[in-house]
């Protein structure tokens, strides 16, 4: 299960979030600027407040980091 | 090994890419992130044909023009060396890859001068953040402090008014800077925002997130403290060259400084492009151009050294 917790105007949130689509890997994509809930489930989650933050089966990663994320979806270039 | 690596993706990298890859160089693009200081930027109203754009939907334009001319891009990578590969060229280690490649155009841009403050880097990303076009969003009705009274920081408290139930900006100068008259005229009028001049940060305070940020006012010893949940820093940038600033000559400023007619810098093989250069007009168009004479000066360059 993969959440991305993004803003509608963070640039590394729309790069993150192509990317995983040119990758074919299904998310749920999570505006925490429309719910207060889904921003404090982030922030308990990742202990900081910046997004992108992506939670790869309860694996937590904060910002864009393009290894870490292919390290833990095991998918290669 | 690639012919032309580019470090960078804004608008002067993926310029140089453009005009690299219609030249048929075997090109790469390196990036931490994709579209530069742009994507930062609220609205841009000087790119010509698109006035009006947003930041991020303009780094989208940029990045769907080099996917349909199937730029490789490497983005989201950490750039950790770049030396000289004796006669052949240059060796990058980018995240876990080495690479080669015959020439380079650095197009790193600026990055953000950083809180240098007791608290300032312990809370980023705690609530001491650089992006407000990305974390604004997330202070709805919560107490903010932006750091800086020029442009940027005029700009950050105008986008967090939307959110956020107060804003101070703290501001060095005596009065609000540059030339943004109508965006300083909307925070003079905002009941929301309250602007303390000739004052500076002296620290951020938090538990695990930032509780407060504490300033002092005309040089006095004594201090005051703000409740806020953020803190925005707007204090300017500097030019990103560290990465090359023992292979190239920069300036006092740390900009590389380039030929103008060429781009290239005084390692023959190494051109730079934009911001990040000493170019004297730091704007985006101009930066676009600079990668284009950087890309196609690489591409004479490497007819001439083959």
């Amino acid at each position: 299960m993969i959440k991305v917790y993004s803003t509608p105007t963070c640039a590394y949130c729309v790069t993150l979030k192509k990317f995983l689509k040119e990758k074919n890997i299904e998310f749920e994509d999570v505006d925490v600027s429309q719910s207060e809930t889904a921003l404090q489930e982030m922030i308990d989650q990742s202990g900081q407040m910046g997004v992108p933050v992506v939670n790869i089966d309860g694996q937590i990663v904060m910002g864009f980091n393009r290894h870490k994320i292919m390290e833990l979806l095991n998918i290669k270039e | 090994m690639y012919d032309l690596i580019i470090i960078g993706a804004g608008p002067a990298g993926l310029s140089a890419a453009v005009y690299a890859v219609r030249k048929k160089l075997k090109t790469l693009v390196l990036s931490q992130d994709i579209g530069g200081q742009i994507v930062k930027a609220h609205s841009v109203d000087n790119y010509l044909g698109i006035p009006g754009v947003l930041g991020v939907e303009l780094m989208e334009k940029f990045h769907d023009h080099t996917n349909k001319l199937q730029v490789e891009i490497k983005d989201g990578t950490e750039i950790k060396k770049i030396e000289k590969l004796g006669d052949k060229g240059f060796r990058i280690i980018a995240g876990k890859e080495d690479l080669e490649t015959r020439a380079l155009v650095i197009a790193t841009g600026k990055k953000y001068r950083q809180l240098d403050v007791p608290g300032g880097r312990e809370f980023e990303g705690k609530g001491v953040t650089y992006c407000a076009t990305c974390d604004a969003p997330l202070y709805k009705n919560k107490k903010v402090a932006v750091i800086g009274g020029g442009d940027a920081g005029q700009d950050t408290a105008d986008q967090l008014a939307k959110y956020a139930s107060k804003v101070y900006i703290i501001n060095i100068a005596d009065k609000l800077t540059g030339e943004n008259h109508s965006v300083q005229e909307k925070l003079w009028q905002d009941e929301k925002i309250e602007i303390i001049n000739t004052c500076f940060p002296l620290e951020v305070k938090g538990d695990k997130f930032v509780k407060g940020v504490v300033y002092s006012c005309n040089g006095q010893a004594s201090q005051q403290t703000l409740e806020v949940d953020g803190v925005f820093v707007e204090m300017g940038s500097v030019p990103a060259s560290d990465l090359v600033k023992d292979l190239v000559n920069l300036n006092d400023n740390g900009e590389i400084i380039i030929d103008a007619k060429t781009n290239m810098t005084s390692r023959p093989g190494i051109f730079a492009a934009g911001d990040v250069t000493d170019v004297p007009y730091k704007q985006m168009v101009v930066a676009a151009g600079e990668g284009a004479k950087a890309a196609l000066s690489a591409c004479k360059y490497l007819k001439t050294n083959q």
